[in-house]
């Protein structure tokens, strides 16, 4: 009799535990959109209720698309018009939002393209082709475009960012797919190049301004001539590239402050969420952005380890790091708590300076006035943030 | 003290371990941490007295602080950054609560371990295990005694050569590394003699041969049957508790977990009792005794 009242007892509270303990941030999976592109307000009040993240993924004139909904943005649910016309075109994107009005929380919609695009990042245009706001660019195989819908209503245009210094990289260069005139263009617009990329020194264009004004650092630039391996391990420094400075050789003189933009984003992680350890939902920016991209003041002489540091002690930003006496570099393992191999076996964090991801550590890479550094979170060994020579040595 | 639990059949004293001893494993729930160690520690102190205070004081102590110390000095995951540290990386709230509850699971493990080895005898385990599987159970009895019994011997040794005047305690530096060099010479030689010898005994006496008994005094009565169904619904509560989730709890990056929900402290009554079963018997048993002695 004694154990039949437990036993009742233990049935009883199995039953129930699982539905009474309180719901952590959980991704569920997918959900398509359907062919009317309205998803009901039910869907959204669960979404809401148990706290989860979800993504939307449709598909338009062969495009996929796919928004990112986390239930804590959720404030009203109500029916929501999700569908988006996509037009592809070589260099551009045309959207056609179906919904006539903002959905009332912010959401990251992903575009996965049918083709590459030969972009650092792209920019979002109105119907007044006004830009409204930046979008990254990711993709192993085919390009996908990330940013935050701010607007949801009427039509918008996403075009590659030509303004973007690192928008000839080593890839542009061997396809040889942009025009001069493009080049031209690009140098002239552009006042933070101030080394010689391949891409130009192949087309013989003289780049004016190659400042020598602001290098009493002491970083030089590869001619292209080394073959062997440094006794780091790092590969040869393409011709061009600024060539490793070990830290313990670099001046630091505070007295010279100079500036660089710096950013810290991980919006590759939104295109695999099955794949993020559950545990770190609850420290992923909805929209991937961890520290947008602003200008810094960095002291001459510092490296990108340097100013990531002292960036994220001031913007009380988590970031851990070792030091790896191989390669005579910090090694940076996590930043807001998301790690490596946080996001498959693959993943991790990269960084990249106008355009191009360096084959050495970051606190071998000195910094020069006006230089662009973007660290990013690849899923992909860095494919899928174009990086994947960094990683693979080109192979 | 007189230990009642340690007369239970051998399976029940095995169960008790091994449920005991995976609990404290797969759960890292703190108020589960902090019940098992309390009640390990309360049964040490049961069993051993004295004997437990000075080890937890000159052993256990040192090596909880030491695992304690350690986490937060290499990991460095976790939301709230308290300060930073030398090398440049946080040191985060998140990894010394984490140091902290590891260090008590491994102190823990280690009282649990040390009651292990003072219930289960050699001969109740090789009872339990001798006739499915005679030659493993037998290395693994071996084995889990050789520390003790080279302790033992060692000091026997040790005091035989302090009589003879070769002791490792004076003379110069080069005489006493002499003498020790010497007393761990014997010990290998007696530890390797002693294992051939318990090897050949069993084997004369025919050991693990298809057909042969043996005798033993354990019989499964009915305090040993209501003691299982105890375990077992422990055990089937607790197991149920873990794969509802009902135990949840994580350190990283943020610390979460339930911790005051209904079920949650149903789930802690039944780990109080589980882990003090032995302590309860024995008080139970205590009762009975006095009791008896009050009508004389």
């Amino acid at each position: 009799m004694k154990y039949k009242i437990l036993l009742l007892f233990l049935t009883v509270n199995i039953i129930f535990c699982g539905c009474n303990l309180k719901q952590e941030k959980d991704y569920q999976g997918n959900i398509n959109i359907p062919e009317n592109g309205i998803v009901e307000k039910s869907v959204f009040s669960q979404i809401q209720e148990n706290n989860a993240v979800v993504t939307f993924s449709g598909e338009s004139n062969c495009c996929k698309y796919e928004w990112t909904v986390f239930g804590d943005d959720i404030e009203n649910p109500r029916d929501i018009n999700l569908a988006i016309e996509i037009t592809e075109e070589p260099e551009q994107v045309l959207l056609n939002f179906q919904s006539n009005d903002y959905f009332g929380f912010s959401s990251v919609l992903s575009i996965h393209l049918n083709s590459v695009w030969d972009c650092q990042s792209a920019i979002v245009y109105d119907s007044e082709n006004n830009a409204v706001c930046g979008a990254s660019v990711t993709g192993s195989e085919n390009t996908i475009l990330n940013y935050t819908a701010l607007q949801t209503s009427g039509t918008f245009c996403i075009m590659p960012d030509k303004a973007d210094s690192s928008q000839i990289n080593i890839i542009a260069a061997e396809e040889k797919e942009i025009t001069t005139e493009n080049r031209i263009s690009t140098t002239k617009n552009n006042q933070q190049d101030d080394y010689l990329t391949p891409a130009e020194q192949f087309s013989g264009i003289a780049v004016s301004g190659e400042n020598n004004d602001n290098t009493s650092n002491n970083r030089i630039i590869s001619d292209g001539s080394q073959t062997e391996q440094d006794k780091y391990l790092t590969d040869p420094v393409p011709e061009g590239k600024p060539m490793p400075v070990e830290p313990e050789n670099a001046e630091i003189n505070e007295q010279t402050q100079y500036t660089c933009t710096f950013s810290v984003e991980c919006s590759t992680i939104l295109n695999n969420l099955g794949e993020l350890n559950s545990e770190k939902l609850d420290v992923l920016p909805a929209d991937g952005i961890i520290f947008p991209a602003t200008e810094v003041i960095f002291y001459e002489g510092e490296s990108v380890y340097d100013v990531l540091q002292r960036i994220c002690k001031e913007n009380n930003i988590h970031m851990e790091a070792s030091w790896t006496p191989m390669y005579n570099s910090a090694y940076v393992e996590g930043i807001h708590n998301l790690y490596e191999f946080d996001c498959g076996n693959l993943s991790g964090w990269m960084y990249r300076v106008d355009g191009w991801y360096p084959n050495y550590g970051c606190s071998r890479y000195q910094l020069k006035d006006g230089e662009v550094v973007e660290w990013r979170y690849t899923c992909d060994l860095g494919n899928d943030v174009g990086g994947g020579y960094a990683v693979t040595g080109g192979e | 003290m007189r230990d009642t639990f340690s007369r239970c059949h051998p399976i029940i004293n095995f169960l008790f371990f091994g449920l005991v001893i995976a609990y404290l494993m797969f759960i890292m729930h703190p108020v589960m941490l902090i019940i098992s160690f309390l009640s390990a520690l309360s049964y040490a102190v049961y069993l051993d007295g004295r004997k437990t205070v000075i080890f937890c004081l000159k052993f256990l102590l040192p090596t909880m602080l030491t695992a304690m110390i350690i986490n937060p000095a290499f990991s460095h995951e976790g939301i709230t950054i308290l300060c930073y540290l030398p090398s440049g990386n946080p040191l985060t709230l998140e990894s010394i609560l984490y140091g902290i509850s590891s260090s008590v699971m491994l102190g823990t493990s280690l009282l649990w371990f040390r009651c292990y080895t003072i219930i289960m005898t050699s001969d109740k385990f090789v009872y339990i295990f001798g006739k499915i599987i005679p030659a493993l159970s037998l290395v693994l009895s071996m084995t889990l005694r050789f520390i003790p019994k080279f302790k033992a011997q060692f000091e026997v040794v040790r005091d035989a050569q302090y009589c003879i005047g070769k002791d490792i305690s004076d003379g110069s530096i080069f005489s006493r590394l002499k003498n020790a060099v010497r007393i761990f010479s014997i010990m290998i030689t007696w530890s390797l003699e002693n294992a051939i010898e318990t090897a050949d005994s069993m084997k004369s006496r025919g050991y693990g041969l298809k057909g042969r008994t043996a005798f033993s005094i354990y019989r499964f009565d009915s305090r040993d049957k209501s003691i299982l169904c105890c375990l077992l619904f422990c055990g089937i509560y607790l197991t149920c508790g873990i794969l509802a989730d009902g135990l949840k709890w994580r350190y990283f990056p943020s610390v979460k977990g339930v911790l005051a929900e209904p079920f949650t402290i149903s789930f802690y009554i039944v780990y109080i009792l589980l882990c003090n079963i032995p302590v309860f018997i024995n008080r139970k048993e205590d009762k009975i005794w006095r009791s008896l002695k009050s009508e004389i």
